[in-house]
């Protein structure tokens, strides 16, 4: 948004310079600003899954991360599979992408699939089907447009009537009398103008962010049914010391957690894409007469003294929704793979992708050679055998 | 991954699950802060004596060693001694990435762990021993 | 003219869009509960194509669990032979199928050859991956019965729905007594 800025700057220079005129130029930058806003909107997630180095999964390359995410697609009851990424980070997050649910994206961290058990990651992923689901990569493309568009236009306003002011100061001078109070007011007006409406506009960005924030983790709950999975999940993500590094401004809003704040600071609640971990967790846990909307809202309020989340319509005709036990308890109960098994999971689809060969020694030492490793053959550190290595 | 002293390609070794970055070429060591937590929790040991903030408030030790610098983040690391009997010079990155082991470093104290007893000692000790089963053969 | 000619008019326009509305309305969620019951036809498939490999590869390992092998194989039968015999009907033979499975399943800790075994270990991935997606959309085709059914009952729409002859759609209910209870084991 920063960039809506810098844009007004150049927009306003060139119009200047080029047709002496700042309407011209003013206009120049609204057009470059739609275009930006266009071109993220259909290309955004391509931008977005190539910049965070992520790499498309198949079903073979991580079956429990490719089930969970075909769990939560029918969960959702949506029509499409979204493709599935992870992205190579030690970092923990998750977002989804996409401008339709037709052409829609999940991604996940290396750093957070790993940590994750299968109740959890179900939590994160049905978090991201529901952003999907509900439109809110579009519904926030929109709010940003309309957020630039604001501030440019703010800029603009203010700037002419400060010159306005100026110019009419100078007149009124020269007739004398009162009319320089009048300019007064009206260069105090432009100021306040220049500061407020922007700051308003990104308030209520944030506020609307933070809404679809709740109505994700509402959603994830009535999915799953089960609410622990996604509260644990994001106990687990609030504890982690890794900052995503490829994350800015204006993806941060699609992300499970806020990936540009490491810590959790009330004080900043109302310039924040996300509301505190703390608090969402906090409401999932209180959920304890079952998992619809009805419940989410009933324990948003509890934590809220009294506030709500959801308009009425939303939460109507709502039949009464139990939670359901943890998977271990379920039917088919699956083991659950360990922390160093999910690690290699994980770390095996990263390797793979990164055209790593595997040598597998005799002793059981496992070597990935890097493509760009010169020699046919290498030493086994462990027992000192010579393996060659496979061509590709 | 490149690495930081030779510049060559760094091979990953996989033992008990734990991946460790090995430079072929210099015999070098890089072990990922993740995988070391992944260890520390195999063991059955939390991460004191590893955490990045407790291994910065560590003495930097005194050597003409050349400065490293981090394969992930390409700061210069800092010079620390490890573990007692043997001790190690290690570097360790400031942001928290991993650790690394000098080639030389680690065969000294693969030959020392042949005399004494393994896994005795502290945890740092413990994570030394264990590299020095990986790498056994390396020298 | 006369004003009441007006009114005629502007009510029958009202009525004539009510009627489109709420009958496009019902056919939309119709369709939705529809496709619903298509996922489950297609998750309970899966676990009838993937019973077979299972129970190949595990009996190889698991050899004191013949009888459970066989109750295993004849529920699958039995429920390959419901599909498309009606919601009440499968419903039962699916149940019957995933108790006997559940049976099967809670054993396997018995024996850590097979646990071990990464084909079996893939498979159960599957089988308890399909199990989960049965419920899920069991859980999605349940919630759109649910809201067809509320448009069917309820005014003003059940008038359409009556003269049209819309019918309340069924819940699907697997009856696992495994679901309901925390199994005993006993030693």
């Amino acid at each position: 948004m920063a960039m809506g800025g810098i844009l007004v700057l150049i927009g306003y220079l060139i119009g200047v310079a080029f047709f002496s005129n700042a309407y011209a130029g003013l206009i120049l930058a609204l057009v470059i600003w739609f275009i930006m806003n266009l071109v993220a909107y259909f290309a955004g997630d391509s931008i977005l899954l190539g910049i965070s180095k992520a790499k498309k999964i198949t079903h073979d390359d991580h079956p429990r991360l490719f089930n969970v995410v075909e769990e939560m697609k029918i969960a959702s009851g949506l029509e499409y599979m979204p493709s599935v990424y992870i992205i190579d980070t030690p970092a923990m997050n998750a977002f989804a992408t996409g401008r339709n649910p037709k052409n829609a994206s999940v991604a996940i961290t290396a750093g957070l699939l790993q940590k994750l058990n299968r109740d959890e990651l179900q939590g994160v992923i049905a978090h991201e089907m529901a952003h999907i689901k509900n439109r809110d990569v579009l519904l926030m493309s929109l709010c940003s447009v309309l957020l630039g568009t604001i501030v440019i236009l703010a800029w603009y306003a203010s700037r002419i009537m400060i010159y306005g002011a100026i110019l009419g100061g100078g007149r009124s001078r020269r007739s004398g009398g009162g009319g320089g109070q009048g300019q007064i007011i009206i260069f105090i007006v432009a100021i306040a103008l220049m500061i407020i409406a922007p700051i308003l506009a990104y308030l209520i960005y944030f506020a609307i962010s933070r809404k679809r924030e709740y109505l994700a983790d509402a959603s994830a709950a009535q999915y799953t049914r089960y609410p622990e999975g996604l509260a644990s999940a994001l106990e687990k993500l609030s504890q982690s010391t890794h900052k995503l590094e490829t994350a800015n401004n204006a993806t941060a809003s699609m992300f499970i957690i806020n990936p540009l704040k490491r810590s959790e600071r009330a004080a900043a609640d109302l310039s924040s894409t996300h509301p505190p971990i703390s608090e969402r967790i906090r409401i999932l846990r209180s959920m304890a007469g079952g998992a619809s909307f009805y419940d989410y809202n009933t324990a948003y309020s509890a934590v809220h003294s009294g506030k709500s989340v959801m308009g009425a319509a939303s939460l109507t005709g709502a039949a009464p929704v139990s939670i359901r036990g943890a998977s271990a308890a379920a039917v088919a109960a699956e083991p659950e793979p360990t922390r160093i098994e999910r690690a290699r999971e994980t770390s095996n689809v990263l390797w793979k992708y990164s055209k790593h060969k595997l040598v597998n020694c005799q002793c059981g030492t496992k070597l990935r050679v890097p493509p760009n490793y010169r020699h046919s053959n290498i030493k086994c550190p462990h027992c000192g055998r010579i393996n060659t290595i496979p061509h590709s | 991954m490149d690495c930081p002293v030779c510049k060559g390609p760094m091979v990953i070794v996989e033992r008990s699950g734990i991946e460790v970055d090995y430079s072929p070429d210099c015999k070098g060591v890089w072990f990922d802060s993740g995988e070391l937590e992944l260890l520390l929790e195999s063991m059955e040991l939390d991460e004191t004596g590893f955490t990045t903030d407790e291994l910065m408030a560590l003495d930097e030790a005194r050597t003409n060693e050349k400065k490293r610098r981090c394969p992930i983040c390409r700061t210069k690391m800092k010079k620390l001694i490890i573990g007692k009997t043997p001790e190690v010079l290690i570097d360790a990155c400031h942001k928290g990435h991993g650790l690394w082991f000098d080639g030389g470093e680690l065969g000294q104290v693969i030959r020392q762990l042949l005399d004494t007893e393994p896994a005795s000692g502290g945890k740092q000790n413990r994570v030394i021993s264990f590299l020095g089963e990986v790498f056994k053969a390396s020298d | 003219m006369a004003w009441y000619f007006y009114l005629i008019i502007v009510l029958a326009v009202v009525l004539v869009l009510f009627l489109l509305f709420t009958y496009n309305g019902l056919i939309r969620v119709r369709n939705q509960m529809k496709n619903a019951w298509a996922q489950i036809d297609v998750q309970l498939k899966r676990r009838h194509d993937l019973i077979p490999n299972l129970v190949e590869t595990a009996k190889g390992y698991m050899t004191h669990e013949r009888e459970t092998f066989e109750s295993i194989t004849k529920a699958r039968n039995l429920a390959q032979k419901a599909v498309g015999t009606g919601v009440g009907a499968q419903s039962k033979a699916e149940g019957e199928l995933s108790s006997v499975l559940s049976k099967l399943l809670m054993v396997v800790e018995n024996y850590p050859d097979l646990k071990a075994n990464t084909n079996f270990l893939a498979l159960q991935e599957e089988l308890s991956s399909t199990e989960n997606k049965i419920g899920f959309s069991r859980q999605f085709y349940n919630d759109s019965v649910m809201g067809y059914n509320n448009k069917i009952q309820m005014f003003p729409s059940n008038v359409i729905a009556g003269m049209f002859g819309f019918k309340t759609g069924e819940f699907f209910e697997i009856e696992v007594a495994a679901e309901r209870a925390v199994p005993k084991v006993s030693f």
